[in-house]
């Protein structure tokens, strides 16, 4: 399995996994030379943002070891271990648990310990496994290559054309000389490495302050304490949003159970929310969710995404909301039926009528999109078009009379054809292959229908697709 | 029958809309019994003169005409009424093009209006005709004087009974007549398709993507008359106002009669008075003692011919460039049929020596043809644009311009923006793209993609394979041509549309050579030849280091140290038969004077090739065969050849006297052989070539043999004078390497990028001829190759490589660093304070390693160069850090990371072979060095390894690569035939140092391997590069060293 991403014109591989790295493929190798090497190497699209996603999530998994997680470059996370690895056993014990545990998620991982970041850095890339301290580090870097040092890639690519290929081969030389080529970065790096300068790791991610939580002394025991205690932590979670002239798009609400297990419960809303009424009735459908079981000693509600929302909405979502007000309407009909249930139809740029459309979640973008201008389409599609008898003087005209249903429709007038061709580039069945002609008909009692004809010649067949009101 | 014209027609010079060549659409309108056609392009005439063409064959009437696109205003059909209104309809297109950026055309209703004189207007109904349109519509027609149309198609979308009848109220009411057009982008139904898959390309998305960028149906091909008058059944009369149109605009292309510039004569002369004097003062230049009999006859024969033909002014045209570029010693030759002239040699603008050779001027210049004469003269590439902006100068860019090239799908551009339309994944479009040998115009077999692992029955895969085929050949773009000048004399706007060309301050004409030939117009070829700028070059360092002043005509003729030499196949450098197959004739052809050297030139060539006209020579003349001619009369066509017909000029004459042809079909057959690749005309002669040989008692082989000879002429065969002139730069170059290798090598180097070699097998060449050669340095060396006194060496110089051998070093940096060497740069800080160049330029001459007159190694050089910091300092600085530091011991480079170090910036060393330091490895595995190989017996089972330097697959050759390889002992040739090209195509293909396992092959003195496995070594190069170090044992050290380092990169002729 290989990432692959495009430049110039040509496919390269952006990284390989380990499988792809043991057959000889590497960074920067063209797909083709790697695709030489092993035939059925599966690609992918190199994306950085997924990656730079995927180490965010990693970076935040890894707080189960210590409070201070960051993501490192773009593929590494820096844990801060200072007085975490006892709990775990010492470092080799977290070292193994580590890797065993991203392991089972798909990931292999590349982990070192030392003093500094930037020694970690250096032994995780290029010499995983290693354990190294204070003492040790000068030695345990002395060996590796100079890209360890996180140095820009000129800088790198100068040193070897010097010839200084290790970090060792740095330890001699002159600082003032290094810096007089390389600038002060360049020995802020080797400092980094070696412990002389200070590199804080910034933790990734405060707690999120929008989050609301109780403590019980005493575990509740009745469902009805829970929907008391939810109605509070929603008032005074909007209380808050008030003030910022918020609104929440969902609400996650947790229940931690005396017994370690952790119950959720979660809404949804069409538009943001900061009607703690409205709110609450959302979660009123799913409280058996949040049973506290032998007990529930703490809880904790937290909104699912911000959005500004401006202070004068409440007025129009109050509890005696117009019956007209769509989005609570929606927001009900969503977390009652489901929100597979409730949608809307956006337009699909198709000629094909049946593939003209698609299902959409109500109020989103693409529900918003305009449909095309001036397409003349029955008010009623049916899904599947029903055979009809029907007889036309030229195989170029409208029907005279067509039977759908068991019923003659005597045609009174019509207009067409409109010639809508098979989209060729799908796989599908002959039939559906083929060209249709579309007529508007109306009959003698002003009914108005959608037909179309389908093949050509003796094999045309007739078919009703639709009803205009 | 209904009468009934298109007139509303979208080719496939509509780039990226019509789905149809011009001759399928205008084939398919005669079928169908269209009184007329039009091809209206938009804001373009670049298709009208195939269309023309196709239209006479056809027999059908087509109207010139052009879709106008404007800004702010409905669309129009322009048709010109006559020449006039065509002239104004160039002109407008011309406005349209010159002011927009790259391929665009903006043109207002405004320049619409300023050209209407003369032209028939057609506004083009928006998709839903509207109040705004019928307003515009009023408007328009009261500012136009001339016949105003409106248009109506009926498209198939429900609602064309009620907006045909909506368009008709509207004509009525602004008092304009309506007429039917289908809006025609293809020929037929089924091409919907294709025209589906250029609309995704010209959109940049996908067919899944496209949605309503597609057309609903496939209703937009050329139906039928009586079809149309079905569909316009209530407005018959909007099918006979397009009878109406076509009937006005009697415009026809012949009409550009063309009238030549005429050049400023002499007071009291005529042109042709002009060029007779001219000629004849010429001939006795050219003979000083006395023009040979043979010679006056010819040239009064053909300056009869010519006064005759009125090509006088155009002769006129051609000498005064080429005088003009003989007065600023810029070398100049004519190539091409011209050689056939002893005008042409007399005035100086050809080389090859009337005298001396039987001409045909009659294949340059035919009364019975009337067709403008061509003749193509080549010119030191580094100064040809000198010569263009005196043509630009002397005639004003209102009347010369520069022909297009029409750029054409080829396999490779086809399939892969087909397979990005039809969605296929960037890999598998990759993969395709990627295994497309060069630009041929065969579909991709099923076999080559089955050889990528991939299904060529999977539906999406099957669909791009057979839409990349049909989209073959279609054009993409036009570009500028490399130096086809037209010149006329009335606006040169007013003949043919001009548009800007990617290159600043170029514009060229809509027109291709093909499209000017057609029409008879005359053009003038000012090509490129660097070969010429070599000679110069050579020349010129001749004179200076040797004292002795030559030219091309004064070169030592029937030298035979020369001609031993080119026995030997020792021609690298020399023009024309320094190729490895012109290599592998020598030996065998053992040219011995000056007509050999023609054959020579023509016969290593497809033509002959394919009609295996190859090996009966050489038998006849290695007296192996009796030389007999199949008739008496081609005793006279195949004497000079041994009966075998070599050239382009005999086919012709065959097809004349043995098959009966009139002296006008050879002709078409020869125009046929030209463009037989495009058009696939030249089958129709194939029938009547063989039999009408047959019938007159030839062997049946014999006239098959010449027919696929004539075949493979198509697009590279040579007439003998072209031989002749090319020969004559081959012998010239041969010469020069023979008798003054430092300076030729030196002129070579001076002129790159040229030839087949690169700068490394030049310098080997050179060194292996004697010539020492010294590195880069910044205290010896100029931006060009320069040459110096050298005592010790046999010639007394050496050739000192230059700056330009650099990669990536600036002339104007390598101008200031010779500026300000004075007597030379001491150290680093002397360098760096006078030298006035750039960090970045200083650290790639550390990197070449030319700082070693300071006694600095390459690292030392840079280590002192990267402590002197950025900018160059004022020139007053005389403080130098440096002096102040600690010495620093910076680890020695081995051998094998100096070589590859000088290959990575000069892409050779002469510090060793890289081969050379793996000698060791490779006689582990059996390798067998280069030289070696002449000492075994033929059919020898060997292995030879070496840096892949030229890799080929000529089409002549039916799929056989040729692979050179260089070792530290010299070259050996690999043939890979197709199967094993098929099982080791990545090594082929890609590697830079190859193992080659296979049985030898000798052929006189040149040696083959036959190639049955091939192994690619280039991870040996970048051992080569770390060898002697700490060993780095990590992933990241091949990354480091990629695989796509281009330093022992080949030449790839593909």
């Amino acid at each position: 399995m290989a990432l692959i991403a495009e430049q110039a014109k040509r496919l390269f591989v952006a990284a390989p996994d380990v499988l792809a790295q043991a057959s000889g493929i590497v960074p920067g190798q063209t797909l083709a030379d790697a695709r030489a090497l092993t035939s059925d190497l599966a690609v992918a699209p190199f994306d950085p943002t997924a990656i730079t996603r995927a180490i965010d999530g990693i970076a935040q998994w890894c707080m189960r070891y210590t409070p201070v997680t960051a993501p490192a470059s773009d593929d590494g996370v820096f844990l801060d271990l200072t007085g975490c690895a006892p709990l775990f056993g010492g470092e080799t014990a977290l070292l193994t648990e580590l890797i065993a545990r991203l392991a089972r998620q798909g990931f292999t991982a590349h982990v070192a310990v030392a003093g500094t970041p930037g020694a970690a850095w250096a032994l995780a890339h290029f010499a995983p496994g290693t354990i190294a301290t204070s003492a040790t580090e000068r030695a345990a870097l002395a060996d590796l290559p100079v890209e360890a040092l996180r140095l820009m890639p000129e800088t790198v690519a100068t040193l070897r054309r010097l010839g200084l290929d290790t970090i060792g081969a740095l330890y001699d030389l002159s600082r003032a000389a290094l810096t007089r080529r390389f600038g002060d970065g360049f020995c802020r790096r080797l400092d980094q490495a070696l412990g002389r300068v200070c590199e804080p790791i910034s933790p990734l991610r405060e707690v999120p302050p929008w989050r609301e939580r109780r403590d019980f002394a005493e575990p509740l025991l009745q469902l009805e304490d829970i929907a008391v205690t939810l109605q509070r932590l929603i008032e005074s979670l909007c209380a808050r949003l008030a003030v910022e002239e918020l609104g929440v798009r969902g609400l996650e609400c947790f229940g931690f159970r005396t017994d370690g297990s952790t119950a959720r419960a979660r809404i949804g809303t069409g538009r943001p929310s900061r009607d703690p009424a409205h709110l609450a009735r959302l979660f009123a459908g799913k409280l058996s969710l949040l049973d506290p079981g032998e007990g529930m000693d703490g809880m904790v509600l937290s909104p699912i995404a911000l959005e500004p929302l401006a202070p004068e909405q409440p007025t129009l979502t109050r509890d005696d909301a117009q019956p007209g007000d769509l989005a609570v309407l929606l927001d009900r009909l969503a977390n009652r039926l489901g929100a597979a249930n409730v949608f809307a139809l956006a337009p699909v740029e198709s000629h094909r009528p049946e593939r003209a459309q698609r299902r959409v979640a109500p109020n989103t973008a693409a529900h918003n999109l305009r449909w095309p201008n001036g397409m003349r389409r029955p008010l009623r599609l049916f899904a599947n078009p029903e055979a009809i008898e029907a007889e036309a003087a030229t195989p170029e005209e409208a029907p005279l009379h067509f039977t759908w249903r068991h019923v003659r429709h005597c045609v009174h007038c019509a207009e067409g054809p409109e010639r809508i061709a098979a989209e060729w580039w799908r796989n599908a069945a002959p039939a559906a292959r083929e060209t249709r002609d579309y007529y508007r008909v109306e009959d003698e009692d002003g009914g108005r229908f959608w037909l179309y004809r389908q093949g050509a010649g003796e094999a045309s067949r007739w078919y009703l697709h639709g009803l205009f009101a | 029958m209904t009468a009934y014209a298109e007139l509303q027609v979208t080719s496939n010079f509509s780039f990226l809309r019509g789905a149809s060549h011009p001759h399928e659409l205008i084939a398919t309108a005669a079928a169908l019994g269209h009184q007329a056609i039009a091809i209206t392009d938009r804001n373009s005439l670049a298709g009208v003169v195939r269309a023309h063409e196709a239209a006479r064959q056809a027999g059908i009437r087509f109207v010139v005409g052009a879709r106008l696109d404007l800004d702010n205003a409905p669309n129009f059909l322009c048709f010109p009424t006559d020449r006039a209104a065509y002239g104004r309809l160039t002109r407008l297109i011309t406005v349209g093009r010159r002011r927009a950026p790259n391929a665009q055309c903006r043109l207002t209703l405004d320049d619409l209006l300023a050209h209407q004189a003369g032209q028939v207007l057609v506004a083009l109904p928006p998709e839903r005709p509207d109040v705004a349109f019928a307003r515009a519509l009023k408007d328009i027609r009261t500012r136009l004087g001339g016949p105003l149309y409106l248009a109506a198609q009926h498209l198939y979308r429900g609602d064309d009974a009620a907006r045909i009848a909506s368009l008709a109220t509207m004509a009525n009411d602004c008092g304009l007549a309506l007429v039917a057009t289908n809006d025609v982008h293809y020929h037929v139904p089924s091409r919907r398709v294709l025209q589906d898959i250029v609309t995704c390309i010209r959109e940049h998305c996908t067919i899944d993507q496209a949605g309503f960028c597609l057309m609903a149906n496939a209703e937009r091909h050329l139906k039928s008359p009586d079809e149309m008058a079905r569909l316009f059944a209530r407005w018959p009369e909007a099918l006979a106002h397009s009878i109406e149109i076509a009937a006005l605009c009697r415009f026809d292309l012949n009409e550009l009669r063309y009238e030549y510039p005429v050049d400023p004569c002499p007071p009291g002369l005529t042109p042709q008075e002009y060029l007779v004097h001219e000629s004849q003062a010429g001939a006795r230049r050219r003979y000083p003692q006395g023009v040979p009999e043979k010679v006056a006859t010819q040239l009064a024969h053909e300056l009869d011919l010519v006064g005759r033909l009125g090509y006088a002014p155009y002769f006129l045209t051609v000498y005064d460039i080429v005088r003009f570029a003989r007065s600023r010693d810029i070398l100049c030759q004519g190539r091409g049929s011209a050689a056939n002239s002893a005008i042409c040699y007399c005035l100086g603008i050809t080389a090859v020596d009337p005298a001396q050779s039987d001409l045909l001027f009659e294949r340059f210049v035919s009364a019975e043809r009337d067709e403008p004469p061509d003749i193509d003269v080549d010119f030191e590439h580094e100064r040809r644009e000198e010569v263009i902006q005196y043509v630009y100068g002397k005639y004003g860019r209102e009347h010369a311009g520069i022909a297009a090239t029409v750029i054409t799908y080829r396999r490779r551009s086809a399939i892969r923006d087909v397979g990005k339309a039809l969605g296929l994944s960037l890999d598998m479009v990759g993969a395709l793209a990627e295994t497309v040998w060069g630009s041929s115009l065969d579909a991709i077999s099923a076999d080559e993609v089955r050889a990528l692992g991939l299904d060529p029955e999977a539906p999406r895969l099957r669909l791009a394979l057979m839409l990349a085929g049909t989209l073959l050949g279609f054009p993409r773009h036009l570009s500028q041509h490399v130096g086809g000048f037209v010149i006329t004399k009335s606006p040169l706007s007013e003949v043919v549309p001009i548009a800007n060309a990617a290159m600043a301050e170029r514009t060229f004409v809509e027109w291709d050579k093909d499209d000017l030939d057609t029409l008879g117009i005359l053009k003038i070829d000012v090509l490129a030849l660097g070969m010429l700028t070599a000679i110069r070059k050579g020349f010129a360092l001749i004179e200076h280091h040797h004292g002795k002043r030559l030219e091309i005509a004064s070169v030592p003729q029937n030298d035979e140290a020369t001609y031993d030499m080119l026995c030997r196949a020792d021609s690298i450098g020399v023009f024309q038969v320094e190729s490895r197959a012109q290599m592998s004739f020598l030996p065998r052809l053992k040219p011995r004077r000056f007509y050999d050297l023609v054959i020579e030139v023509a016969i290593v060539r497809p033509g002959p090739i394919q009609g295996d006209m190859v090996h009966p020579y050489l038998r006849r003349r290695n007296n192996e065969e009796k030389v007999e001619f199949p008739s008496i009369e081609l005793a006279d066509v195949l004497g000079k050849t041994l009966g075998v017909p070599l050239f382009q000029e005999q086919a012709m004459r065959i097809a004349i006297v043995a098959a009966g042809f009139t002296p006008g079909e050879a002709d078409q057959l020869r125009r046929a052989m030209a463009t037989f690749r495009k058009a696939g005309t030249i089958h129709s002669f194939r029938a009547k070539m063989i039999e009408g040989m047959v019938k007159r008692g030839y062997d049946r082989d014999f006239a098959e043999r010449c027919f696929s000879q004539i075949e493979g002429f198509g697009e590279y065969g040579f007439p003998e004078s072209h031989a002749a002139s090319f020969a004559l730069l081959a012998y010239v170059s041969a010469w020069l390497k023979c008798h003054y290798p430092a300076a030729f090598a030196c002129a070579l180097l001076n002129s790159q990028p040229m030839g087949f070699y690169a700068p490394a097998q030049i310098v080997r060449d050179a060194k292996e001829h004697g010539v020492e050669i010294r590195p880069v340095d910044v205290n010896h060396s100029e931006w060009d190759c320069t040459l110096e006194p050298a005592a010790g060496s046999t010639s007394g110089v050496a050739l000192r490589l230059g700056f330009r051998e650099i990669k990536g070093f600036a002339a104007a940096d390598a101008e200031r660093l010779v500026a300000g060497r004075g007597n030379a740069y001491a150290d680093p800080h002397a360098l760096w304070r006078r030298a006035g160049i750039g960090a970045v330029a200083l650290e790639r001459l550390a990197a070449a390693d030319a700082l070693s007159s300071m006694g600095l190694q390459r690292r030392e050089a840079l280590w002192a160069l990267k402590g002197l910091g950025e900018a160059p300092p004022p020139l007053f600085a005389h403080d130098d850090p440096l002096a102040r530091e600690p010495a620093v011991p910076l680890p020695a480079m081995s051998l094998g990371q100096a070589v590859s170090a000088d290959y990575g910036i000069l892409r050779l060393s002469l510090k060793s072979h890289p081969l050379a330091l793996l000698r060791d490895r490779m006689a582990a595995r059996g390798v067998t060095p280069a030289t070696d190989l002449a000492g075994l017996t033929n059919g020898a089972q060997v292995r030879v390894a070496g840096l892949v330097l030229v890799r080929q697959r000529p089409g002549s050759a039916n799929g056989v690569v040729f692979a050179t390889l260089e070792d530290e002992t010299g070259i050996a040739n690999i043939i890979v035939w197709p199967q094993v090209f098929e099982r080791f195509r990545r090594e082929t293909m890609n590697a830079a140092l190859l193992i080659v396992s296979g049985r030898l092959q000798h052929e006189g003195i040149v040696i083959h391997v036959v190639a049955e496995r091939l192994e690619d070594c280039s991870a040996e190069l970048r051992l080569l590069a770390t060898a002697g170090e700490t060993a780095i044992t990590h992933q990241f050290a091949a990354a480091a060293e990629s695989r796509h380092d281009r330093r022992f990169s080949s030449r790839d002729f593909r």
